[in-house]
């Protein structure tokens, strides 16, 4: 048995977390945060300093973390439609690729100017391009703005940043895992394909299976089924140095062309809502917050470069479904929101520390991102809120500047 | 409290063959001479407007958890006005009763369809102490009894159609049956709570 005091330190871990998001819901915040900022205080770091006892990111916790890595890339796949994305391809696919130029490339931009070198750079352009689906979904519902025009653009260019960042994984962990040399991460790039290819054949062909697995009447067996092929897969995945959030999301493709998939989600959103919350913790207790003042510049230039990279690629995105200018410029501010992927990114940076990214470079790129994560989470939200007063003081100078622009013509 | 999107996941009222038919688009259908635009919400559910007579629109979002939220839009790009949200079952119930429909089946002898000359199609409740109630068609012998055929059971708000010789009549059920004036009311007392039986 583990040592006695574990179960309780686990119990102080989830009263906290709960206890939290009581405190974010109240103030009308995203969690995300709260839950970082929960596993600092009560980490080694923080809580370690002044008192000789703290949470530790005890082994346990380090799986239940990946745990939640997994079943928020398996929700994705879920929830991920291929049909949908191809029969929209032209307004999703423009509106997309201009946030994946402006972000991703602007991201690219930023990283190479402060770490002048391609991987971190690399890395810092997914933190700083990919959007968090959790908070802006969850955000749309609670502001009532998912009945309006904007939610379409919005929820369009999710589901392609998500395809994206499903590749993007894959290329990173490859990369990261690969080892310095360019034969070595070509290589392990080689085997990053043939497994995903095994994966795109497990749901192509695997869908027939699946859905008899799952065609019992019991919760019970359903629930271990899905958990059962989605951990055995993933963790297979890793083993072979291919991103285990990556198998997970074709687990959850392949799921989600069976009759199950509803049941699937109510069932199984528990079980994610529980170890998401022990990763954003973990993402907290392994942070040491003093780091962040070594990383405070870093943060500030990223967050005043890259909220207007969102609000551009946002606009012009809402302009591609022929929104008017504010609820374009809503658009853009929905779209700010930073989260949970970027954290997802950040732990990749530290798999690679020692070996293919130095130690220091790797721990920056973690504390900048958790960093950025927690001020562009909460920014995100308030843009939202208080789209309001935004919009009356910039859509007015929009429309100047667009019909001065118009009768120059 | 959701810890992600509350609606991600979950499901139930959305019909599970309408993934993956790429009806992302808004898309017009017309239903005599109202236009109601449907339009996927990815990971949310499924949006539709109705245009309700002058610039009006009604909003009507369908989580995938079940839940509906009503939204009133003044034109068509104004934003919404959420008027109320329904769990589920409620969410059927009303719109049962919105169709008209609901209270149909249980006022029995209002509601009654010429099929023919003489020939009606009428709507039974079983009362609880109806004779029949627990017994098999067979077993009631309803046709040879009364002349009535049944010709489905509503049962807890789904049907069965043709019921055959060995579906149980339960208490509740409401019986679709077809017959002659005559007959249908020596039916009645078979479905009702009197203790004289027709024989």
């Amino acid at each position: 048995m583990a040592s006695e005091v574990a179960l309780f330190e686990l119990g102080v871990l989830f009263a906290a977390v709960a206890l939290v998001g009581g405190i974010a819901s109240w103030l009308r915040q995203s969690v995300i945060p709260f839950y970082i900022g929960t596993g600092i205080l009560l980490g080694p770091y923080v809580t370690g300093r002044v008192a000789p006892y703290a949470l530790e990111a005890t082994e346990f916790v380090e799986l239940g973390a990946e745990l939640g890595i997994v079943f928020l890339l398996f929700f994705l796949g879920l929830e991920f439609n291929l049909n949908r994305l191809l029969a929209n391809r032209s307004r999703i696919g423009t509106a997309g690729t201009v946030d994946l130029v402006v972000n991703f490339g602007g991201g690219l931009v930023l990283g190479f100017v402060l770490f002048r070198a391609f991987l971190p750079a690399f890395l810092v352009a997914g933190v700083v391009y990919i959007s968090s689906s959790a908070i802006i979904t969850k955000s749309l519902i609670d502001l009532g703005w998912i009945a309006n025009d904007e939610a379409e653009p919005m929820l369009g260019t999710l589901v392609y940043e998500d395809l994206v960042i499903a590749v993007y994984l894959v290329v990173a962990t490859a990369l990261l895992l690969g080892g310095g040399d360019v034969g070595a991460a070509a290589q392990s790039i080689g085997i990053a394909l043939v497994v995903i290819l095994a994966l795109l054949a497990v749901v192509w062909y695997g869908t027939p299976l699946f859905e008899r697995l799952l065609a019992v009447d019991s919760h019970e067996f359903v629930v271990l089924r899905a958990v059962g092929i989605t951990v055995l897969t993933a963790g297979a995945a890793l083993a072979l140095g291919v991103s285990e959030a990556v198998a997970a999301f074709f687990v959850g493709m392949a799921f989600s062309s069976t009759g199950h998939v509803e049941q699937l989600e109510r069932l199984l959103e528990p079980v994610r809502d529980v170890f998401a919350a022990v990763f954003f913790v973990w993402i907290g207790l392994v942070t040491d917050p003093l780091l962040f003042t070594s990383v405070l510049t870093l943060v500030l230039v990223a967050v005043v470069l890259t909220v207007p990279t969102k609000l551009v690629s946002g606009y012009l995105g809402g302009r591609i479904y022929d929104l008017d200018a504010r609820r374009s410029v809503r658009v853009g501010l929905g779209m700010t929101t930073r989260g949970e992927f970027s954290l997802i990114i950040a732990t990749l940076a530290l798999s690679g520390a020692g070996t293919t990214l130095s130690e220091p470079v790797a721990q920056t790129i973690y504390a900048f991102a958790v960093g950025y994560v927690l001020v562009m989470s909460v920014v995100g939200t308030m843009l939202m809120q208080y789209s309001e007063s935004v919009e009356a003081a910039v859509v007015p100078r929009l429309s100047t500047v667009l019909s001065d622009s118009a009768a120059e013509d | 409290m959701g810890l992600l999107c509350p609606a991600v996941g979950a499901g139930g009222a959305t019909d599970p063959t309408h993934r993956g038919l790429g009806r992302f688009n808004m898309r017009p259908g017309q239903t005599t001479g109202m236009t109601v635009y449907e339009s996927d919400l990815p990971g949310v559910g499924k949006k539709f407007e109705i245009e309700i007579g002058g610039e009006e629109r009604l909003v009507i979002v369908t989580h995938n958890t079940g839940k509906r939220e009503v939204f009133l839009k003044a034109t068509e790009g104004a934003d919404s006005e959420k008027l109320f949200e329904l769990p589920d079952r409620l969410a059927r119930t009303v719109g049962t009763i919105l169709e008209g429909a609901y209270f149909q089946p249980v006022q029995s002898e209002q509601v009654e369809t010429m099929l023919a000359e003489g020939t009606f199609l009428e709507w039974y409740n079983v009362d609880d102490g109806s004779e029949i109630a627990g017994q098999t068609l067979a077993d009631a012998r309803v046709r040879e009894r009364t002349g009535v055929s049944v010709a489905a059971i509503e049962r807890a708000g789904s049907v069965v159609p043709s019921p055959g010789a060995d579906t149980i009549i339960e208490v509740d059920d409401i019986l679709v049956v077809i017959g002659s004036q005559e007959d249908l009311q020596g039916f009645d007392a078979l479905v009702s709570n009197d203790a004289d039986s027709p024989e």
